[in-house]
C-alpha cells in the first residue's frame, strides 16, 4: 500500500448502549484518509451502529468518533455536508421523478449551479435518459444507481455504504461494482458487509467486529486471506452477545 | 457552499406540496373523512326534535371533525417519509431540525386548511345556516357572527393543531401503534387550545350578546398557547429526533 496520510476516521473507546445492552464496547481504531474499510461481524455485531454513528445519525454513550477532524457529535450538521451514505434502502422519494429527488436534495445542500451537478451524476449512472421518470418505476438496479448519485451529488469526503449490494441481482451488482470502483480513488469508503468475498476485494483496511468488540483491525495488503477467513467463520460462530 | 435555511425550508415546502399533488393521498382521506363525519352528523342529529337548537353545539361539532380529520392527516405526514427510508436521508442532509419541523408543520397546516375550506361552508350550511338542517331542528340563523371570524378561530386552532401534532406525530411515528400513540399525546396536550377554540367559535356561531369581547378574549389566549407550543415544540424537536 501506498504511504498513509492523515486519518479520516479516529474512533476512541466508543461506547454504544441500549438498555443494558452494548451494541459496541469501547471500540478504538484510525482509518487513513482514501482508505476502503470492510466491516463484517454478525447479526448484531454493532456494524450497522458504529456506521449510523459515524454518520450522525446515532449519539454515542460514551468514547468520541471524528471523521476528518469533525466530532459526530459537536460538528455534526457541518460534518453532514462531508458524508454521503449508501444503503440497502434507496433513501430516495419514489413519487418525485429522478432529477427532482436530486434538485430536492441539491437544496439542502445549498448546492451552486446544481442543474450541471444533476445532469453530471446521472450521465454517470446511466440513468439521463429516465430523469423525468418517477423512481416507483425504476427497477431496483436503477434506483440503487440513483442512490449513489444521491449519495455523491455534496461531492462529500466519506462515504458509507450499509449492505449496498443487498437485494441486486448480479447484473446490477456489477453496476453498482463498477461505479464504486470508477470513484474508489475520490473518497473514504466505510463498508458494512455480509459478503466476505466483495468485501475483500475492494478493502484496503478491514475490521471485524463482534459484540461490539474489535476482533480484528489489518490491512488487506499485510492480510493472510485463510487466515482471515478461518478467523471470519469463528467470529460468525460467536453470534449476538 | 453557503447554506440558506431559507432554501431549505422551501426545499421542503415544495417536495411535500409536489408530492401531493401528484399522489392526492392526504387532502382527498382527510376531506373524504370529514364529509363522511358531517354525514354521520346529520343522521345522528336528525331525529334531536323541535327544541333541540343545533347552533349550541355547533362549534363542538366543527372542532370535532377538524380535529379528527387532522390528526389522520397528522399520522399520514410522517409515515411517507419512512416507505425507504426518507427520514433518514433528510436527517443525513446538514438542515437543522427545526427547518425540517417548521417544513412539516407548514405542509399539515396548509392541508388541514385546504380541507376546512371545503368542510367549513358544508358545516355551515347543514347545521347553522338553516338551508338543509335535520328534520325537526331548529336553529338561529340570524345571530351568527361574521364569517371571518369563524375562520379567525379555525385558523389559530388549526397553527396550535399542526404545530404540536407535527411534533407528537414524530415522537409515535417509530412506534407500534402510532395512530392509537398520537390520539393518546394529542388530546391531552391539545385540550387547552381546544376550550378555547370552541369558546370563540360558540360565541360566533351563536351570536349571543358580547359575544365579540368573548371572541376576541378567547382568541388572544388560543394565539399564545400557539406561541408557546409551538415554541417548545421547536426547542424540542432536535432531541424528538434523536440526532
Amino acid at each position: 500500500m501506498s504511504e498513509r496520510t492523515a486519518a479520516a476516521i479516529q474512533v476512541t473507546d466508543l461506547v454504544r448502549s441500549f438498555g443494558a445492552r452494548k451494541a459496541l464496547d469501547g471500540l478504538s481504531f484510525q482509518l487513513p484518509a482514501g482508505a476502503f474499510l470492510s466491516i463484517f461481524g454478525p447479526n448484531g455485531a454493532g456494524k450497522t451502529t458504529l456506521l449510523r454513528i459515524l454518520a450522525t445519525l446515532t449519539a454515542p454513550s460514551k468514547g468520541t468518533a471524528q471523521v476528518f477532524g469533525y466530532d459526530v457529535v459537536k460538528d455534526s450538521v457541518e460534518l453532514r455536508r462531508r458524508i454521503g451514505i449508501i444503503s440497502h434502502n434507496p433513501l430516495l422519494y419514489p413519487d418525485l421523478s429522478a432529477a427532482e429527488n436530486l434538485a430536492f436534495f441539491a437544496d439542502l445542500y445549498c448546492l451552486e449551479n446544481p442543474q450541471a451537478r444533476i445532469d453530471e451524476l446521472l450521465s454517470a449512472v446511466e440513468l439521463k435518459h429516465r430523469r423525468y421518470d418517477l423512481v416507483r418505476t425504476f427497477s431496483r438496479g436503477m434506483t440503487q444507481r440513483l442512490s449513489i448519485a444521491r449519495a455523491l451529488l455534496p461531492e462529500p469526503d466519506v462515504l458509507f455504504l450499509d449492505e449496498p449490494y443487498s437485494g441486486l441481482d448480479p447484473h446490477a451488482s456489477d453496476i453498482l461494482d463498477g461505479l464504486i470502483r470508477s470513484v474508489r480513488d475520490r473518497y473514504t469508503f466505510v463498508m458494512v458487509s455480509h459478503d466476505l468475498d466483495k468485501g475483500l476485494e475492494l478493502a484496503s483496511d478491514v475490521l471485524i467486529l463482534a459484540r461490539g468488540k474489535k476482533v480484528l483491525y489489518q490491512q488487506t495488503a499485510d492480510l493472510d486471506r485463510e487466515a482471515f477467513r478461518t478467523l471470519y467463520r469463528e467470529t460468525v460462530g460467536l453470534g449476538v452477545s | 457552499m453557503k447554506v440558506s435555511a431559507f432554501r431549505q425550508y422551501r426545499a421542503l415546502l415544495r417536495k411535500d406540496i409536489v408530492m401531493e399533488l401528484r399522489t392526492k393521498e392526504m387532502v382527498t382521506s382527510m376531506g373524504l373523512y370529514a364529509m363522511l363525519v358531517l354525514i354521520i352528523y346529520y343522521v345522528a342529529l336528525s331525529q334531536a326534535g323541535q327544541a333541540f337548537d343545533v347552533t349550541r353545539i355547533a362549534a363542538g361539532l366543527l372542532l370535532l371533525v377538524v380535529v379528527f380529520t387532522s390528526m389522520l392527516g397528522l399520522n399520514r405526514s410522517l409515515v411517507h417519509e419512512q416507505d425507504q427510508g426518507q427520514l433518514e436521508a433528510l436527517l443525513l442532509a446538514p438542515v437543522d431540525r427545526p427547518i425540517i419541523f417548521f417544513a412539516k408543520a407548514t405542509t399539515n397546516l396548509l392541508f388541514l386548511a385546504i380541507v376546512e375550506v371545503i368542510i367549513v361552508p358544508f358545516f355551515l350550511i347543514f347545521f347553522v345556516s338553516g338551508a338543509v338542517v335535520p328534520t325537526g331542528s331548529t336553529v338561529a340563523v340570524s345571530q351568527s357572527g361574521p364569517a371571518w371570524m369563524t375562520a379567525l378561530a379555525l385558523l389559530i386552532g388549526s397553527i396550535g393543531i399542526a404545530g404540536v401534532g407535527t411534533l407528537l406525530a414524530t415522537m409515535s411515528v417509530n412506534t407500534k401503534g402510532r395512530d392509537f400513540i398520537l390520539a393518546v399525546l394529542f388530546i391531552p396536550v391539545m385540550f387547552p387550545l381546544l376550550l378555547v377554540i370552541v369558546s370563540a367559535l360558540s360565541a360566533v356561531l351563536t351570536g349571543d350578546a358580547g359575544y365579540a369581547q368573548t371572541f376576541w378574549k378567547m382568541c388572544a389566549i388560543g394565539a399564545g398557547y400557539d406561541a408557546i407550543m409551538i415554541a417548545v415544540a421547536f426547542a424540542l424537536y432536535e432531541f424528538i429526533l434523536g440526532v
